[in-house]
Parts: C-alpha cells; structure tokens; sequence
C-alpha cells in the first residue's frame, strides 16, 4: 500500500530524478525525503520551496482579478535541471507537496508529470 | 520536575513503549521509544481531522473493532491520508503540549493509540520541529496576544486590495469576536498550528484584531425591547399622506379664520 514513506520510492523511479521530497505546505516542514541531502539542508529546503510556492500562488492571486487561484502543479526549469511540485490537497489540512528535481538531459516532462499526478491519487485518493 | 521534552527524552532512551498522560492537558503514545500519537486537549485530534473525509460512525466501529487496519481495508481512507492526518494531528498537539509544565505526568506502560504505529517521529525530531514552528511564528507576528484572544476582522481593509490563503479566508469567515484561534481551530477542523499561523499572518497585515465585538447599539437594543409585539392577525396602523400633528379643534379656527377673511373682501 502506498504511504508517504514508499511514495518517494516511486517518484524516484521516475526517469530523471535527481532527489525528490514530500512537504508540508502549512508549516514548511519536510515530512519525507529522497536519500542523502546533496549539498542543502531538507529543512532550510523544505522551508524555501514552500515560500517558493506562496509567492506563486500569491503573485497569481493578484494576476487573475476574479478569479480563485488552485495550483495542481508548478514547473520551474533552471540551467542546472527541472523542479516539479504538486500539490495535493486534503480536507483537514496540507496541502501536501510533492517535490522533484529532474536531471535537464536525462527526463520527460510529461512523463514525470503524468507520472506525479498518477502516484498523488493513490497517495491521497 | 523535569520539563516535558526531557522525560519524553529520558523514556527515548530507554525504548518505552506506552502512554505518558500529562494530566488533562493531554497524552503522549509510544512505542519502542518513538512517538506513535499524541493528543491534546487544545487541539483537535485525529478523529476531528478525520471527521470531514470518513463517516462519524466508520471511525467509531474501527475504533471499537478492526482500529486502523479496518479503516484502510474497507477503502475508507488510504494509507497516504491516514499517516499526513496523524502526523498533522502528532506535531500539532506536541506544539501546544510540549511546554506544559506544573503538572506531574505518569507513564502506563504498553497503552497504545488505536491510530498510532502508522508513522513514527523521533523525540529530538519532534522537539526540534516545535522550536522552528515557533520561531516561524514569532517572525510573522512577535505580539503572542492574538495567540489566545478572541479575535475579529478589522471592519476596514487597510488598502485597497488583499490576497488570502484558503485559511486565512476560513479564520477570517469564521472570526466573530467571541472565539480565540484555538477554537477556531476546532470549529474548522483545522490543525491549531495551521489556525494561529494564519491568525498571525492577517493580524501583521492588520486584517485581524484582538477583542469583543462592540456591544450592539443601545438605540436597536431597546427599540426590539420596548416596541410592543404586534399582535397575529392585525396589521400596524398605516398613516396616508402627512402626519396629523394637529387637534381636531384647529379645524374650528381654521373656518373662523375663513369667514373672517371672506368678510373682509
């Protein structure tokens, strides 16, 4: 059955994946992570994408007047490899983050989406 | 007496496994010297996270028989759910139970949580996760006082326009005056920590503040006490055209002063 232990198993079975981490968006805090931290702290990690994430959903709150902003996933391409976080929403709280970063070269965007929005369904159905 | 974290620290060490009651405040589950659950009484537990995803009576028949396992076999939630909703539910209530202190806590050994044994969190983990939650509160808002006040919405947004979370806007839909975000925090199904953040947030924005709403108005208060009750069936006296402020003996004068004038032409 998938938890949110094994679910990094499967996000890290996408082609590409460099690391990967699952977050809560309320408080910022790293509820799982991939392996070994490479080179960053989870924490100060977990902590920045969530600011990374309100700032979005913030700024587009403010870009589309009228409208109610629901992210369901965000992509960001550095020089370095792609960032992709999904957010999962629950009735009592979260949203849960999935967050992976995917080698520039080696990965398929729409694989690796199609792929998070298939696990996040398991995950919380 | 030692503070809580350090007891919690010291049956760590040595692979409790049982429940730690710490009064009334609350409980604190363990098994092999991990935290399996914890409750509060000033947070809403499991159960209440639970209680908009799976029927009141599914929880209380697993409770009674089955526990956690019944619950996921019968697909009432997934596994996912289960363990976010109790680590929600866990790191919140050592949030508010952690520092309570003057009471002396005893510990039953081999007590366990019917929703515990899905996730585990290590003590230093769980302390160490407190600390940073609140030094992200104090960074937000430093005044701790709309922490436990009842609290409003400003009646004026100071600006012209304003961008909620999906929780500010419950906290702001749901402040009335008379409920502090704790109780909030019930009513909404939400964790406490997830309530107070957005507390602080709308009260650094000075969207939020502290106290009572202002008494209702003297004037509508004693016009719905004084005013007699129309009785059922009759309907309140109805006045066409102008008031009649006059007594009918002006009407008198009023013919007087006609034939005076006539008179006089």
């Amino acid at each position: 059955m998938l938890g949110l232990d094994n679910c990094l198993t499967e996000v890290m079975a996408i082609p590409g994946a460099l690391d990967a981490m699952l977050v809560d968006h309320t408080s910022g805090m790293a509820v799982a992570v991939s392996g070994p931290p490479q080179g960053v702290d989870a924490e100060t990690s977990a902590a920045a994408l969530t600011e990374t994430l309100r700032a979005t959903v913030d700024g587009l709150a403010r870009s589309c007047p009228g409208e109610t902003v629901r992210v369901d996933d965000m992509l960001i391409t550095t020089d370095k490899g792609h960032h992709l976080l999904r957010m999962l929403d629950t009735l009592f709280g979260g949203p849960l983050v999935i967050y992976v970063r995917l080698d520039l070269e080696r990965s398929n965007l729409a694989l690796a989406r199609y792929r998070l929005s298939a696990l996040s369904t398991r995950l919380l159905a | 007496m030692p503070p809580l974290d350090e007891l919690l620290a010291g049956l760590a060490r040595e692979h409790a496994t049982g429940a730690l009651r710490v009064g009334r405040a609350g409980t604190i589950y363990l098994d092999d010297g991990r935290v399996t659950y914890m409750d509060c009484a000033q947070t809403p537990g499991a159960e209440r996270l639970l209680a908009g995803r799976v029927a009141e009576a599914a929880l209380r028949a697993a409770q009674a028989d089955g526990g956690c396992e019944r619950l996921l076999a019968e697909g009432a939630i997934t596994l996912g759910e289960l363990q976010y909703c109790v680590l929600g539910a866990v790191l919140d209530a050592a949030f508010f139970l952690l520092p309570v202190i003057g009471t002396r806590p005893k510990f039953r050994p081999a007590e366990r949580h019917w929703l515990g044994g899905r996730w585990y969190f290590d003590v230093p983990g769980l302390v160490r996760e407190c600390a940073r939650r609140r030094a992200c509160l104090a960074q937000i808002w430093p005044a701790a006082e709309v922490d436990t006040a009842p609290v409003r919405p400003a009646p004026r947004l100071p600006g012209q326009g304003v961008a909620l979370t999906g929780t500010q806007w419950e906290v702001v839909v749901r402040a009335d005056g008379a409920c502090s975000p704790l109780e909030l925090a019930k009513l909404l199904g939400r964790s406490g920590y997830a309530v107070l953040l957005a507390v602080r947030e709308l009260a650094a924005a000075g969207l939020l503040v502290t106290g009572e709403r202002p008494a209702p108005l003297p004037k509508r208060a004693g016009r719905a006490a004084d005013a007699p009750a129309p009785r059922p069936g009759t309907r309140p006296p109805r006045t066409l055209g102008p008031p009649v402020n006059a007594d009918p003996a002006d009407l008198e004068l009023l013919l007087r002063l006609r034939k005076a004038l006539e008179e006089l032409s």
